[in-house]
């Protein structure tokens, strides 16, 4: 190549780019929800295509997501109309940059998704917009070594532990898969799962003689449990490479396995234990930046995303269920059939312990969730006393929750002021 | 040792030589193109055929990951973007860059050791943490969303290679080539393209595929300076990290082929400046 030729490649570059400049208009919806690529351009042909004017969605992983959006608020432009992100990302942003929606008169089915889309101010600061949960999976396989006497759907943790026993005992091999890998949402089973189903609380209960109880309970399953699990983020790929029989995963994450061989696994209910069968929702929304260049297509994006045909369709794209009143139609690909009718099941138990998604702790809901990641990692992986490793990680969990002033959330009893770690 | 066991001995160990220098050879090209091969069979194999365990050694030519990659929109432009700003970040860094490595190995001047160390310095600040900062005053001065800008980002991260290969290039010819030419007739400047220039155009090129790869590979920035105009790494790199495995094999496939055939493309010039190396 010559300089010259170079040359002249530098400038047919620069004309392209202003010419694309200029022909920008589309609404930019900015993401950190359905990235992997299948949902990313299910969304843009079935989901997005139905709006007047056009949508420009881009999916991003959370470090760009936030870093754009904070130069464009610190630049007091910007080219982002609507944010699509979860709860904790929301929840970890000034609330003076998002902008006021209650005058939509839009909102969830749900009050607690609406007060919590409130983020503690007396504002709706962002609309809840989809929701999932976590779930257990099996491989058919497996089904067979269920122990005596066990329902698939009311499981609990004792016969989860024995089950995944008895798999091992048969085949020879752990076939317990955890998702314990760097971008595995480990934390969430602990929030969510085990300290409601072992202590009723999550903060208050945190270095309990329950929670202790909890852990036990926890690494007698981990001896069951594939060791690769650390490497495991998406159980959909051990389920389908056969690595594990018996999964833990975020009802998204375990999507492609029912999609591709809906015939040859099972989804069911999180176990139980003695204060309940603890389970968390997942909750995203959208929101608009105070920078957003046209308030007024933003809104219209956001009330496109709400109406029912919008859900439905979100719900094909990506495994997240509406949060708005919508018939669900017969033919919803097997993945939201089975992911479905476990979560149904799930929060339709006698015995329903629901957790929800840590609230208040602004942008330490990342130190929150390492509190749970090092317990797990000092416990489990290097096998350090519980009652020790608990009562040095109170300490960091009691700072964070001082310092940030969050009230208790369920199922942790309500308290005045900051949640004590009792 | 006798002379009789001497001349057993040395055939015997020449062979083994041969055969470790053979092993060697084998063993690195393995390490090169068995991960490659493995990228071209999974993308050209089914869900199923990916998932399953052990691997086929023969693809099974099955285009579904391929296709969809084929429809899925926006890819053709990123890859547009992609190939602009890797190009605009090769001129920019060899034209800032070779004439700096030109003043470091030919000139003496206060402070020399510092700028060398200030050049690598530019490496050491990770880009997460210069993002920001950066988008701020791009938006603010229009830079932002354009294939410019982005490149000059990239530059910022390739002159610290363009400078030290090319003052190493220089420094490898001999200053007496230059100073004949001035007492023939040349001035500092024709002596410089007459007689430097086609010696270390190898060097200049190994400096642009260096600029070129870094600028290919470089996500982060991409992501946060870019909307309209991605860059390939940027549109695709951060949705394939959590796709399905199949889709992640042909996506790689896809960021890998088009840096293969540029490094193809120049290969002659890279061997060239070996040789120049050796020499």
């Amino acid at each position: 190549m010559t300089f010259h030729t170079k040359l002249a490649g530098v400038a047919a570059g620069l004309a392209i780019q202003c010419a694309a400049v200029a022909a920008q208009a589309d609404v930019l919806f900015w993401s950190t929800q359905a990235r992997p690529v299948e949902e990313a351009q299910a969304m843009r042909e079935t989901v997005l295509s139905g709006f007047d004017g056009g949508v420009d969605y881009q999916p991003n992983e959370d470090g760009p997501w936030l870093t754009r959006l904070q130069a464009e608020l610190q630049a007091g432009q910007g080219t982002i109309q609507v944010l699509g992100a979860l709860h904790g990302n929301f929840s970890a942003m000034n609330p003076d940059d998002l902008v006021d929606l209650g005058d939509l008169g839009i909102a969830s089915a749900s009050g607690t998704f609406n007060s919590l889309a409130q983020l503690g101010t007396d504002q709706l600061q962002y609309i809840p917009w989809m929701q999932a949960s976590y779930i257990m999976a099996a491989s058919k396989e497996a089904l067979e070594y269920l122990p005596e006497g066990a329902d698939i759907d009311a499981l609990t943790y004792d016969e989860l532990i024995a089950w995944t026993a008895n798999v091992e005992e048969a085949t020879g091999e752990k076939k317990f898969g955890f998702p314990a890998g760097p971008k595995g949402l480990k934390h969430r089973f602990f929030q969510g799962y085990l300290y409601p189903s072992y202590t009723d609380g999550v903060v208050r209960t945190f270095a309990s003689p329950e929670a202790v109880t909890a852990w036990e309970k926890f690494r007698e399953l981990w001896s069951h449990t594939n060791p690769a699990s650390t490497n495991f983020s998406f159980m959909q790929e051990q389920l389908l490479s056969g690595d594990a029989w018996i999964v833990f995963d975020h009802t998204s994450r375990l999507a492609q396995a029912f999609n591709e061989r809906p015939d040859d696994f099972v989804a069911f209910p999180a176990p139980a234990g003695p204060t309940g069968r603890g389970f968390m929702p997942v909750l995203a929304g959208v929101a608009i930046p105070r920078t957003a260049p046209d308030m007024d297509a933003a809104k219209a994006l956001i009330a496109y995303m709400m109406e029912p045909e919008t859900q439905i369709a979100t719900l094909r794209a990506t495994n997240f269920f509406p949060v708005v009143d919508v018939e669900l139609p017969d033919d919803l690909p097997p993945s939201v059939k089975a992911s479905g009718d476990a979560v149904a099941k799930m929060s339709g138990a006698a015995d329903a312990n629901p957790g929800l998604l840590p609230a208040g702790l602004g942008d330490k809901g990342g130190d929150f969730n390492r509190v749970f990641v090092d317990t797990f990692e000092r416990i489990i992986l290097a096998g350090q006393p519980i009652e020790r490793v608990l009562e040095d990680q109170k300490e960091t969990l009691a700072e964070i929750m001082e310092e940030t002033g969050a009230p208790c959330w369920a199922p942790d009893a309500p308290s005045e002021g900051a949640c004590p770690v009792e | 040792m006798t002379d009789v066991t001497a001349d057993a001995v040395a055939p015997d160990a020449r062979r083994a030589g041969r055969i470790v220098y053979g092993a060697t050879v084998v063993f690195l090209c393995a390490w090169v193109l068995v991960p490659l091969y493995f990228l071209l069979i999974n993308t050209l194999s089914s869900p199923q055929a990916v998932n399953a365990f052990p691997k086929s050694f023969i693809p099974a030519f099955d285009l579904g990951s391929l296709t969809f990659f084929a429809n899925f929109s926006g890819m053709l432009n990123a890859l547009k973007n992609s190939v602009i700003v890797a190009a605009m970040t090769m001129v920019m860094s060899i034209v800032i860059g070779a004439p700096a490595g030109y003043a470091l190995s030919r000139f003496d001047f206060r402070g020399k050791e510092l700028f060398r160390l200030l050049i690598l310095l530019t490496r050491a600040f990770p880009l997460p943490l210069l993002a920001l900062p950066l988008a701020v005053l791009f938006i603010r001065t229009g830079l932002d969303d354009t294939a410019f800008g982005l490149a000059l980002v990239h530059t910022t991260l390739a002159i610290p290679f363009a400078v030290l290969i090319t003052y190493s290039l220089f420094s490898g010819i001999p200053i007496e080539l230059e100073e004949a030419a001035w007492t023939l007739g040349c001035t500092r400047l024709t002596a410089f393209t007459k007689v430097v220039l086609p010696l270390i155009l190898p060097g200049i090129t190994a400096s642009a595929i260096f600029a070129f790869v870094i600028s290919w590979n470089e996500v982060f920035a991409a992501a946060v300076l870019t909307i309209e105009n991605r860059t390939l790494t940027a549109f695709l790199l951060q949705t394939l990290g959590e796709a399905p495995l199949h889709l992640k094999f042909a996506g790689g496939f896809i960021l890998v082929v088009p840096a293969l055939i540029f490094i193809f493309a120049v290969r002659k010039y890279l061997f060239a400046m070996w040789g120049i190396a050796n020499r």
